[in-house]
C-alpha cells in the first residue's frame, strides 16, 4: 500500500516538475509575446466582437442603447439606405478594381527602371521618392489646389494646348477619374520594398542567363517576375485591403461628398454615421459588411496564389 | 560592323533612353512637390492670378514667419512631435521584443499566435474603430492624444513584426548559444546580442513610424476634438477647409504644407542607407 503510494506520489510530483520545466523553457517566450497577447486581446479581439455586438443594437452613444436585431443589416441591404449603401459600396468597387492593377503594373514598372544599373541612378530613386513622402493631408490639399477649375495647373495645361478645360473633382463625371489620376503618384511608394525585392534575386541567375546568351527583355521575363511574385502578391492584397478602405476622397471633397456623392466610398460613409450622426450601431453593421467583403476577396486572392514564390525557405 | 560594335550601339541607346524616360519620370512626379513650394513663395494675389502662373515672381520667403507666428501652428507642431516621438520609440521598442519572442524562443503556441497576428492585417480599421472610441470615451481619453500613443505599447503592427521577425532569423544561432552557455538568460541575450545586430532594421521601422505617425489623419480626425491638442495634419486641414485665421489662403496653406513635408523629406536624407539596407537584408519571404 505504502510503496504504491510512494510511486504514485513520485509519478504525480515527476509529472509537476516536467510541467513546471515546460513551463520554464516557455517562460521567456511568453514575456516576449506578452504585450502582443494583451494587444491582440485590447485592440483586436474585443473591439470585433463589441463591434459584431453593435452592429445589432441602436446605439449613439448617450441615451440609446436598443437591441433591434438585424434592422440594421435589413436597413443597409433592402431597406431605407440601401440605394446610398449600394452607391457606396459600387463606387468604391470601381475605384478598387481600376486602381489595384493600374498601381500594381505601374509600380513595379517604375521600380524596374529605378533598378537599373546607370550612373547617377540614386538621385533619380531620391527624387522619385520625395514625392511620396509628403504627408497625405497635404498631398490631397495641393491636389485640390491644382485640380481647381479656375486656379489649377492641369486646366491651364490643358488650355495651353489648346484643349477645353475639365471640371476636375466639381463635377460627377470627372470626380472619379480625378481620384484614380491622383492616384498614378503613389506608384513610386512601393519603391523601396520593389527594389529590395528585386535585390534577394541571386545574381548568379542574371550570370547564367548571361552565359545562355538571354537578352534583357528574356531575363527580366524569366528571372525578375518569376522571382518576384511574392512582392507581387504581397501588394495585391495590400492594394485589395487599403483600396477598399480609401478615405482621401474626404479631404479631396472637402469633408463633403463630392458633387452628386461622386466621391462618397464606404469608409468616409462609415465614417460620417459614426462620428457625424452618432449611429454607432448602423455604423457597425456597415463596417462589418465590409469586413465580411475584405475577408472573401482576401481569401480568393490567397486561393488562386499558386502562381506566388516563395523562395527556397518556404 | 563587328559584334562588339554592335553591342555598343545598344549600349549607348539603351542609355539615352533610360536617361531620357528617368528624367521624364522625375520631372512628373516632383510636379505636386513644386507646384506647393512654388506657390508657398507667392503673395495670395498671384495664386488667384488667371491665366495660371506655375513660377512665383519673387520669393516671398516672408509666407513662412507669417504661418508659423499667426493661428496656432507652433502648438500644432508641438502636438505632432510627442504622438510622433512616443509612438517612434515604442513601436520599434514593442515591435522588438515580439520578435524576438517569435525569433529566438522557445513558445508552445508560437505558431498559432502568429497566424493570428498575421491575420490582423486583414482587418479593416473601420471596424475596431467604434467599439475603441466607445472604450476611450469610457477611460476619459477622448480629446486627449492618449488614443494615438498608447496602442504603440502593445506590439507595432503585424507588418512590423513580420519583417523584424524575418531580420532576427538572419543572425546566427551560435552568437544566442553561446551566450547561453555563459548564462545570459532571454532578456540579456535580446538587449546585448540580438538588438545590436538589428540597428538597420530598427532605424528603418523608427523613421518609418515616425513619418507614419507625423502624416496620421484619421486618427487625429477622429479623436483630438479639442483645438489645443490639434496635430499639424488636422490644423492644415481645417485652416484649408474652414479659413482659420486668414480665411483659407492658398499661399499660406502651402507654406504650412511644405514645413510639414519638410520633416519625413529630411529623416529619408538622413537616414536614406539605413533605410534601404535595413530592408534589403530583412527581405520579404514565405
Amino acid at each position: 500500500m505504502r510503496r504504491k503510494l510512494q510511486v504514485n506520489g513520485s509519478v504525480v510530483e515527476y509529472n509537476r516538475r516536467t510541467f513546471k520545466k515546460f513551463l520554464l523553457d516557455n517562460l521567456a517566450g511568453m514575456l516576449f509575446t506578452l504585450p502582443l497577447v494583451l494587444g491582440l486581446i485590447i485592440f483586436s479581439a474585443i473591439p470585433i466582437i463589441q463591434s459584431l455586438i453593435y452592429s445589432f443594437y441602436r446605439y449613439d452613444m448617450t441615451t440609446t442603447l436598443e437591441f433591434i436585431g438585424f434592422d440594421n443589416y435589413a436597413n443597409l441591404l433592402w431597406g431605407y439606405d440601401s440605394a446610398e449603401v449600394r452607391g457606396v459600396f459600387g463606387r468604391t468597387f470601381l475605384y478598387a478594381i481600376i486602381t489595384v492593377p493600374l498601381t500594381l503594373v505601374l509600380s513595379y514598372l517604375v521600380a524596374v527602371l529605378l533598378h537599373q544599373n546607370v550612373k547617377g541612378i540614386k538621385t533619380f530613386r531620391v527624387l522619385c521618392y520625395l514625392p511620396c513622402l509628403i504627408p497625405g493631408v497635404v498631398s490631397a490639399l495641393v491636389w485640390r489646389s491644382m485640380l481647381d477649375q479656375d486656379y489649377g495647373i492641369f486646366n491651364a495645361i490643358l488650355q495651353a494646348f489648346g484643349l477645353s478645360p475639365i471640371k476636375w473633382l466639381e463635377a460627377k463625371e470627372t470626380a472619379m477619374f480625378s481620384m484614380i489620376f491622383m492616384g498614378l503618384w503613389g506608384v513610386s511608394g512601393g519603391m523601396i520594398l520593389w527594389l529590395a525585392a528585386f535585390n534577394n534575386i541571386p545574381s548568379t541567375l542574371y550570370e547564367a542567363a548571361d552565359i545562355d546568351g538571354a537578352g534583357r527583355v528574356r531575363k527580366f521575363f524569366n528571372i525578375t517576375i518569376p522571382l518576384s511574385t511574392s512582392m507581387i502578391f504581397y501588394n495585391l492584397v495590400t492594394g485589395v485591403i487599403g483600396s477598399l478602405q480609401v478615405f482621401s476622397t474626404f479631404i479631396m471633397a472637402g469633408g463633403g461628398d463630392g458633387p452628386e456623392k461622386s466621391l462618397y466610398f464606404i469608409a468616409v460613409k462609415i465614417y460620417k454615421e459614426a462620428f457625424q450622426r452618432w449611429n454607432m450601431g448602423y455604423a457597425s453593421a456597415l463596417a462589418w459588411v465590409l469586413f465580411v467583403v475584405i475577408a472573401i476577396l482576401t481569401s480568393m486572392v490567397f486561393k488562386t496564389s499558386k502562381w506566388v514564390y516563395y523562395g527556397e525557405e518556404g | 560592323m563587328t559584334k562588339a560594335e554592335k553591342q555598343k550601339i545598344v549600349d549607348i541607346v539603351y542609355h539615352v533612353v533610360m536617361y531620357v524616360v528617368l528624367t521624364a519620370l522625375a520631372i512628373v512626379l516632383m510636379m505636386p512637390y513644386l507646384f506647393m513650394f512654388f506657390r508657398s513663395l507667392m503673395t495670395w494675389r498671384e495664386t488667384e492670378l488667371v491665366p495660371v502662373i506655375f513660377f512665383p515672381r519673387g520669393f516671398h520667403w516672408e509666407n513662412y514667419a507669417t504661418v508659423l507666428s499667426s493661428g496656432n501652428y507652433l502648438t500644432y507642431i508641438k502636438n505632432s512631435l510627442i504622438i510622433a516621438l512616443f509612438n517612434t520609440f515604442f513601436i520599434p521598442l514593442s515591435t522588438s521584443l515580439i520578435a524576438y519572442g517569435f525569433a529566438k524562443t522557445e513558445l508552445f503556441y508560437k505558431k498559432q499566435l502568429f497566424a493570428i497576428m498575421l491575420a490582423t492585417v486583414m482587418l479593416p480599421g473601420v471596424v475596431i474603430q467604434i467599439p475603441l472610441y466607445v472604450m476611450y470615451a469610457d477611460f476619459h481619453w477622448l480629446g486627449t492624444k492618449l488614443p494615438l500613443m498608447i496602442p504603440s505599447l502593445f506590439g507595432g503592427g503585424a507588418i512590423n513584426v513580420f519583417l523584424v521577425r524575418q531580420f532576427m532569423r538572419g543572425i546566427p544561432i551560435e552568437l544566442e548559444n553561446a551566450a547561453k552557455i555563459d548564462g545570459a538568460n532571454a532578456f540579456v541575450r535580446y538587449c546585448y546580442i540580438t538588438l545590436p545586430l538589428c540597428s538597420s532594421i530598427m532605424i528603418f521601422l523608427a523613421v518609418n513610424t515616425f513619418i507614419g505617425c507625423w502624416g496620421d489623419f484619421y486618427g487625429a480626425l477622429v479623436y483630438l476634438t479639442d483645438e489645443k491638442e490639434y496635430t499639424l495634419a488636422i490644423g492644415i486641414y481645417n485652416q484649408s477647409i474652414y479659413g482659420g485665421y486668414d480665411g483659407g489662403k492658398t499661399n499660406h496653406i502651402m507654406a504650412a504644407g511644405v514645413v510639414m513635408s519638410l520633416v519625413p523629406m529630411l529623416l529619408f536624407f538622413g537616414f536614406q542607407k539605413h533605410l534601404i539596407r535595413g530592408i534589403a537584408i530583412g527581405g520579404i519571404k514565405g
